[in-house]
């Protein structure tokens, strides 16, 4: 047979594929019936992974930089180049960035060359806040940090209302689930600030004003507890902090949060007796990309454990990541905010991430070791530049590699044994289909190399006794094996002595604590227009961003649809509604500057119904608007945090 | 494979030599080619109206329109940087090669025009696909009626093949129209889109065929004109332009409606386009 | 007509193994589930699996293949072409009747037109094709509506019709005979086409009770589309559940388009890459510059329909363009496979004629 059995590496979603190998190159995909999250489905970019997996765009030698140029050298040379460059700093002068598409043996043997190796807490993915946030809210009120429920059981929820994000782009798998559930007649409800594909196949939309999403779900919250719709036995039984809830409740003003949020009372009111009438209802956002804030993860959260519908089957508050290893790079510690196992880092064991150090002015940065990674180079190209030493690990040429130290070329996903864990805490085993070029290796074999030099002799062999030491050091893997995940299509986490077979949500009834209400804090915040900056600003991520779309740029057809609509609109583009477009005097492509208080930049109009009057959307993947514009304009955005930015746009 | 297009280069491409290369205007310049192959040079026929598939090496392979008329001028193409290969063919030089295939499509109807007024309507660089039908009815200048170009700009430096307008307008009766989007200094004529000046030109109807070409807007605006001046819509044809990647029909990219551009067209009439279903 | 006994499947697939590249449907290890996949094991070939997830049509159009690479030497001036060589014997033994109906459009697309198409051709040449008849339906299956099944009425070198423990085995080439008589076969005496008849028909009147996911009504839809009284709230409604994910090209037995790209290697090489393409995707029509004459989704949608029931399509394929293999149904994330299209519309027509 020429198809393999493997898991699609692009989003969260983790989708089954079948990898066509022809000759040792990937030539075609097609969807796995079998898988139990895609059965069948794969979405556009899922339909093209051959072509990222057969691009000639790779890094095939160890390089290291002498006299300003990249010569190559041998794989010891690059390694002990590597190790003796990165040994000479310590504390906030190293960070180590980590991808999020790597798999759990990549970022368990990077996080473990940070800390136990280089002695430094800082750590990190790119774009994890929105994760990082989610994962935090859910492990204090649940003591469970990922997915409450599962994508396996959408079909059994009543009513779901999707939050945010357009999880029909960002996520379409997911998308389609909760499509094929409403089609059977679960209740669809969307939740965001523009008119998303998700909110046109949704039952009912709620369209808040740009930025006020802890608002609208303060002001369902409020409606739900104050007409007594909250799940009294449940939380009597479950829960704990109902009464400083309820009292918190009790402190916001119903008519200014509905004011606030532009939405109608009554439309609040019916999705909260909605909610709270439904069997079973779940919710879910999008996080990592285009990710919720704390405060409103903590009151989505809150929400649905007032209205009970958490820890019950069908039941659940649900992240999406969008990137394939997201929840397993957490899981396994690359994070400085979580060791492996997804314990807390206190103390001197909190770092801060590769983004906050970089951020920092000026930068305590002088070394940095990114695996497969690309974007921090917008936004600090001129400090990576200045760094003393900088090893870049990866599979595919990456803007890193003209500012790296040291070059070191390793496996892609399908070049190697690893395991993805997608959003739904599923553990998943991708078998290596490919022989990677000569010499090349995986990544987690590059770090065991690099601690080698350094003196440190890690015993693993082969990605499985990788995978043997993170059982033993992660409690939620406990009892995973290779031949455990072979048998069907993984496990879901935990998978331990006493669910061996994994668990496919999280059950309240079985927990070894009480849940509990997370507060949000006091201040729900609110961006106001003024006479100067009379239009909201929303800015979100388009349909084909991934990766700054060094990824995408590696395929054909998913880099030409990326292409459809940015060549379209070359210098980038901003949504408006038909009304305002007209009120400002210009057509579909006119030039406009977009003037907020910080910054300004000069994009092309885009009319758009997805966009209420008086407000408009950026989408946030055009490189040259993030220095030029977001980065004086949003450090919120910048967090990947649900706001908006007050402008005033001019024709020009 | 019809007689028509019998010699067509179907499948591999032959490879040509950029013999001489001349700006035009902004973004476009023009590619003087000859073929490498004398049995490919004997085999090319180009009708007027057909198109080519041209391979810039190593960047991809677009289709563009023949602007020379077989019976007077050197083999060329004229082309505009829009994309990645024009980008590419734009940074060739004299001696560089390319590869072609073709010539494809079904190429403008001389017969059934013979003894008529002939009417171009031109916008922008929609002048390089009509530009070897005027060379051939200005060579033929007995066989027809009243010949008369229509041609504007945005502005005067983006007027094409200038040069050889003066050149023509030597032909007897060879009325011509000129205008450009805004008004600019040293710029006499008229000023305003290409369809108002369709009317002033007091266009001959009877015993008349327009070819219309350039971008969508100006083509729905001229079409309203002629149609409004009385001319049928069977005498009035375009050439379309769409997206292509195999030129014989199979890759299906050009589609519109139930027709392929690259094997149907891409000459219509305006009868035809109507009923395509699709926008233009 | 010949009879060929149940146990002798796996000596037909041998016999064609010698001298052909051996294609059909197989059962993956971890599932069960059935794949139309290139076989070594002539024994791996399952003639009684349901039919396959995936069509056979990447046996002649390859989801991406290489068709011409090139060198340019841009110092030296010099070109130098190269052509692979596709032609390679292939036997596909176990094609379903609407998988070979697909193949049968592909042949008249790909080869009958104003040009050839030289990569299908040199794919398509010296092949042998065994279709495997369907004595019942399965649950997607609606090719009594497109008139492409259960039986196949042409285009293969063997049918083969289950009976009890026997296939009944015809011939439909001089190749098809041959390998009657070099497997020995006895002949099946003249009452076999009455039995075949019969055996069909029996399968036919199954499909009301047992392919119950999809009921489409081509032929009144055909009329609609081909006359385009749709209104648009239809195809917007349709448009909308679109996730432009291409899938029901690629599972099409008869989508046949395609892109082509020039990917340059490393060492200078350049190949033109040809690949599956889909009408679905926004950056399908858009030219370089900015026009896109197709851009909103519901204009993609309303083509790929139009394309697969108008009757202007037809001409092209002789036939319908749906084969009513029912797999779009299965792999589209916004359940807008042709059957539930065909529904909306007929709802639509339905709705229409009452007023």
């Amino acid at each position: 047979m020429s198809t393999r059995t493997g898991i699609c590496n692009f989003c969260g979603t983790g989708c089954g594929h079948l990898l066509k190998v022809d000759n040792g190159v990937a030539r075609g995909v097609f969807a796995s019936p079998d898988h139990p999250v895609s059965q069948g489905r794969l979405c556009v970019r899922g339909w093209h992974i051959h072509e990222l997996l057969s691009t000639r765009d790779r890094i095939l030698a160890p390089m290291v930089r002498r006299n300003g140029r990249l010569e190559p050298v041998s794989y010891d040379e690059a390694i002990a180049a590597a190790a003796d460059g990165l040994s000479r700093w310590s504390g906030d002068e190293i960070a180590f960035l980590a991808s999020p598409r790597s798999s759990n043996e990549d970022n368990y043997c990077l996080a473990r060359l940070a800390r136990t190796v280089f002695r430094t807490p800082n750590i990190g993915l790119a774009s994890d806040q929105g994760h990082g946030d989610a994962a935090d809210v859910l492990l204090e009120g649940a003591g469970f940090p990922a997915m409450l429920g599962a994508l396996t059981e959408i079909r059994k929820a009543k009513l779901i209302l999707v939050v945010g994000g357009d999880i029909a782009k960002l996520n379409p798998i997911v998308g389609s689930e909760i499509h094929r559930a409403a089609r059977r007649g679960a209740e669809l409800v969307t939740l965001s600030g523009r008119l998303t594909q998700i909110a046109k196949l949704s039952g009912r939309h709620l369209w808040f004003k740009p930025g006020t999403l802890r608002h609208s779900l303060a002001a369902l919250a409020k409606v739900l507890v104050e007409r007594g719709w909250h799940d009294a036995s449940f939380l009597r039984d479950r829960a704990e902090g109902f009464d400083d809830f309820a009292r918190y409740l009790a402190g916001l003003d119903l008519a200014a949060l509905a004011a606030a949020s532009g939405l109608e009372p009554a439309a609040i009111e019916d999705l909260a007796r909605s909610l709270a009438q439904a069997p079973t209802a779940m919710a879910f956002f999008t996080s990592g990309i285009a990710g919720l804030d704390r405060p409103s993860v903590a009151l989505l959260f809150d929400l649905f454990l007032a209205a009970g519908k958490i820890g019950r089957e069908g039941c659940g508050v649900n992240p999406v990541a969008g990137i394939c290893n997201i929840v397993g790079s957490y899981d396994v510690g690359a994070s400085p905010r979580f060791l492996a196992g997804c314990r807390r880092a206190e103390g001197p064991a909190a770092g801060r991430t590769p983004r906050e150090l970089l951020a920092a002015d000026p930068t305590p940065l002088k070394a940095m070791m990114v695996v497969d990674r690309d974007e921090e180079i917008v936004r600090h190209a001129a400090k990576l530049k200045a760094l003393e030493c900088l090893v870049y690990v990866g599979a595919y040429g990456n803007p890193f590699v003209e500012f790296a130290h040291v070059v070191i070329p390793s496996a892609t996903c399908a070049e190697a044994d690893g395991t993805y864990t997608n959003t739904e805490r599923r553990i998943q085993l991708s078998r290596k289909k490919i022989e990677p070029p000569p010499g090349v290796r995986p990544a987690w074999r590059i770090c065991a190399d690099v601690a080698a030099r350094r003196g440190a002799s890690w015993p693993g062999a082969s990605a499985e006794d990788v995978m043997r030491e993170i059982a033993a050091a992660v409690p939620a893997y406990g009892a995973v094996t290779y031949a455990g995940l072979e048998k069907g299509f993984g496990l879901q986490w935990p998978v331990d002595a006493g669910h061996p077979a994994g668990t496919v949500r999280f059950d309240a009834a079985a927990a070894p604590r009480r849940l509990r209400f997370v507060p949000a804090g006091a201040d729900l915040g609110v961006a106001a227009v003024s006479k100067d900056f009379p239009f909201l600003l929303m800015a979100g991520k388009a349909n084909y961003f991934w990766h700054r779309n060094n990824v995408m740029k590696k395929t054909q057809i998913p880099k030409r649809e990326y292409n459809a609509l940015l060549l379209l609109y070359p210098r980038g583009f901003v949504e408006l509604a038909a009304s305002d477009a007209k009120a400002l005097g210009v057509r579909d492509r006119a030039p406009v500057n977009v003037i907020a208080e910080g910054g300004s930049m000069r994009v092309a109009v885009r009319i758009s119904g997805d966009v209420k009057p008086g407000t408009a959307f950026v989408p946030y993947f055009i490189e040259d608007m993030v220095p030029g514009f977001l980065n004086a304009a949003g450090a919120a955005i910048d967090e990947d945090q649900e706001s908006a930015i007050p402008v005033r746009i001019e024709k020009v | 494979m019809s007689g028509a297009n019998a010699g067509a280069i179907v499948t591999v491409p032959e490879t040509a030599v950029i013999d001489e290369i001349r700006d035009e205007i902004e973004d476009v310049r023009t590619f003087y080619f000859s073929f490498e192959n004398p049995e490919a040079a004997r085999a090319f026929r180009a009708r007027s109206g057909q198109f080519v598939m041209c391979t810039v090496y190593g960047a991809g392979e677009f289709a563009v329109s023949l602007p020379f008329s077989p019976e007077d001028d050197r083999p060329h193409l004229s082309v505009r940087q829009v994309g990645k290969v024009t980008r590419a063919l734009h940074e060739l030089r004299p001696g560089d090669k390319i590869g072609l295939r073709g010539p494809f499509g079904n190429g403008f109807p001389f017969e059934s025009i013979k003894g008529k007024n002939v009417i171009y309507v031109a916008g922008g660089i929609g002048l390089i696909p009509l530009r070897s039908s005027i060379v051939h009815v200005l060579q033929h200048r007995q066989d027809f009626g009243r010949i008369i170009l229509i041609y504007g700009s945005k502005s005067s430096q983006e007027l094409m093949y200038r040069d050889m307008i003066e050149k023509w307008k030597a032909t007897e009766g060879f009325e011509t129209y000129f205008t450009i989007d805004r008004p600019e200094p040293g710029w006499t004529g008229p000023v305003g889109f290409v369809h108002t000046l369709v009317a002033p030109a007091k266009v001959p109807v009877e015993n008349t065929v327009a070819f219309v070409c350039g971008p969508p807007l100006m083509f729905n605006s001229v079409i309203k004109e002629l149609l409004a001046a009385g001319i049928k819509d069977e005498a009035i044809m375009s050439t379309l332009e769409r997206h292509m990647k195999c030129g014989i029909g199979k890759c299906q990219h050009c589609a519109i409606g139930r027709t392929l551009v690259c094997t149907d067209g891409p000459v219509y009439t305006y009868k035809q386009i109507k009923t395509l279903g699709e926008q233009i | 007509m010949y009879i060929m006994p149940k146990s002798q499947a796996r000596a037909l697939a041998a016999a064609l193994a010698e001298d052909y590249d051996l294609h059909g449907p197989v059962l993956r290890e971890e599932s069960g589930e059935p794949m139309f996949d290139r076989v070594e094991d002539p024994a791996a070939i399952r003639l009684e699996a349901a039919i396959p997830y995936n069509p056979p049509k990447s046996v002649v159009f390859p989801q991406a293949e290489r068709i011409m690479s090139y060198r340019y030497d841009r110092e030296a001036k010099t070109v130098s072409l190269e052509r692979d060589d596709l032609v390679r014997p292939k036997a596909l033994v176990g094609l379903r009747a609407c998988d070979l109906n697909g193949l049968l459009c592909l042949d008249r697309f790909y080869l009958g037109q104003e040009y050839v198409d030289e990569f299908y051709r040199d794919h398509r040449k010296k092949m042998f094709i065994v279709v495997n008849n369907c004595v019942r339906p399965f649950p997607q299956c609606f090719c009594v509506c497109t008139d492409s099944g259960p039986a196949a009425r042409e285009g293969y070198d063997v049918a083969l019709t289950g009976d009890g423990d026997d296939y009944l085995f015809e011939a439909g080439s001089e190749k098809g005979q041959a390998l009657a008589r070099r497997l020995g076969l006895k002949e099946a005496g003249p009452g076999a086409a009455g039995r075949k008849a019969k055996i069909i028909d029996a399968s036919i009147a199954r499909f009301d009770a047992e392919a119950t996911e999809n009921k489409a009504w081509i032929s009144r839809v055909m009329n609609r589309i081909t006359t385009g009284f749709i209104s648009n709230d239809i195809w917007e409604f349709i448009g909308d559940q679109c996730f432009e994910c291409g899938a029901c090209s690629f599972v099409c037995p008869t989508c046949s388009c395609f892109n082509i790209e020039d990917i340059n290697s490393r060492e200078g090489r350049t190949d033109r890459m040809r690949s599956w393409d889909s009408c679905s995707y926004e950056g399908y029509t858009r030219m370089a510059g900015e026009h896109n004459p197709r851009r909103p989704v519901e204009d993609r949608r309303n083509k790929r329909f139009f394309c697969k029931l108008s009757y202007s399509q037809s001409r092209k394929y002789l036939r319908p363009g749906c084969v009513g293999c029912g797999r779009c149904n299965r792999v589209c994330p916004g359940d807008i496979g042709i059957a539930n299209v065909v529904t909306y519309i007929r709802r639509e027509i339905t709705k229409a004629g009452a007023k």
